[in-house]
């Protein structure tokens, strides 16, 4: 009886701390992602942005991709690195139309994911 | 992970009404809720491993989240005794003093050659030694002979007549035709063949007849040898 208890205590106990890791963290890497993609839009906008503010969206992303692989399935970032490298690539030729459209779509995608996976009566059902 | 948790508790929760209310026929010996889990449990444990694009917690949360569900459920059962009937279901006596109980058979979804059939896995073959038999909770049969079973028990019983209908391969095995152990019923105040529930006779000629709603009667034919 008493183990029982401690195995259900235990097992919710990694279950909630696995759920509100996953949110706290995967809301923060996307925020953050967002306001970056949005300081380049930004630029893009005033046609100022470089090649180099490309990159460094890339480095950032990369470097919290990894860990978004633990909580987040793979296909789904994946999407992500395309768009954000049409992105870039158009900022390389310095076609800020274009740049512009995709940083959209990258943008929408970093707001969107956060909302797939938080709790809610339309991610259940 | 929230997610995962929460659907896959639903998912359960619906797996568990539908084992239930399917009754105890599917789930062999297994508890509902057991069933539910083995069902559960080796899909969820192929997802993650087939799927590299999948975070391998996602199977691992779902996991722990079965196992967490049949803990509580396991600890309901064992502590709140009103749970059981609930979850479990409970054990319905299918054959009692007075014969078979045909009630309690159509409401765990059984005939009488349901029955018959898992009492002779049990190893009992004449329906008048048993005292009781019941149909558990996890879909298997269990039976309280009478104290002189060995006695009532002289040759293979053969159903001839389940259900209101002849059994036309049993009769070619007692060499006789429907008419002659109709006639043999109708000297037993049996007026009309559909209301028969079941009829078996043995090789000594003993048939045990019941009628739906009524007790079973025992009698013999006038058979000079054993016939089987």
């Amino acid at each position: 009886m008493i183990r029982t208890l401690i195995s259900i205590l235990i097992t919710l106990l990694i279950i909630i701390g696995a759920t509100v890791a996953e949110l706290w963290y995967v809301n923060k890497v996307f925020d953050e992602f967002s306001a970056r993609l949005q300081v380049l839009m930004d630029k893009s906008f005033a046609k100022t942005a470089t090649a180099d503010d490309g990159d460094a969206v890339r480095e950032f992303w990369e470097n919290k991709k990894n860990t978004l692989y633990v909580w987040l399935p793979h296909t789904i970032l994946h999407e992500i690195d395309f768009q954000l490298s049409e992105a870039i690539g158009n900022l390389y030729v310095k076609d800020y139309d274009s740049a512009i459209s995709k940083i959209e779509v990258v943008l929408c995608l970093s707001e969107d994911i956060p909302q797939s996976y938080a709790f809610g009566l339309e991610n259940i059902f | 992970m929230g997610l995962i948790f929460v659907r896959t508790t639903i998912i359960f929760i619906t797996l568990f009404i539908v084992m239930r209310l399917m009754g105890k026929r599917q789930i062999g010996e297994m508890q509902p809720y057991e069933l539910v889990i083995t069902l559960i449990i080796s899909e969820l444990a192929c997802i993650p491993m087939s799927d590299n694009s999948l975070p391998l917690l996602y199977g691992v949360i779902a996991i722990l989240t079965v196992y967490l569900l049949h803990q509580i459920v396991c600890l309901i059962d064992l502590k709140w005794k009103g749970a059981k009937t609930i979850l479990s279901g409970t054990p319905s006596i299918v054959l009692n003093k007075k014969g078979i109980d045909d009630t309690q058979l159509k409401k765990n979804n059984l005939d009488v050659s349901d029955l018959i059939a898992s009492l002779r896995i049990e190893g009992y073959f004449a329906l008048d030694g048993i005292e009781y038999a019941l149909y558990e909770s996890e879909g298997t049969f269990s039976a309280l002979p009478k104290q002189d079973y060995e006695k009532l028990q002289t040759s293979l019983p053969i159903v001839i007549v389940t259900d209101g209908k002849f059994d036309k391969k049993n009769l070619k095995i007692t060499g006789k035709d429907a008419g002659y152990f109709w006639t043999a019923l109708q000297g037993q105040g049996c007026d009309e063949l559909k209301k028969v529930l079941v009829a078996t006779v043995d090789g000594d000629g003993k048939v045990y007849f019941q009628q739906k709603g009524d007790s079973y009667k025992i009698f013999h034919l006038d058979w000079k040898e054993r016939l089987w």
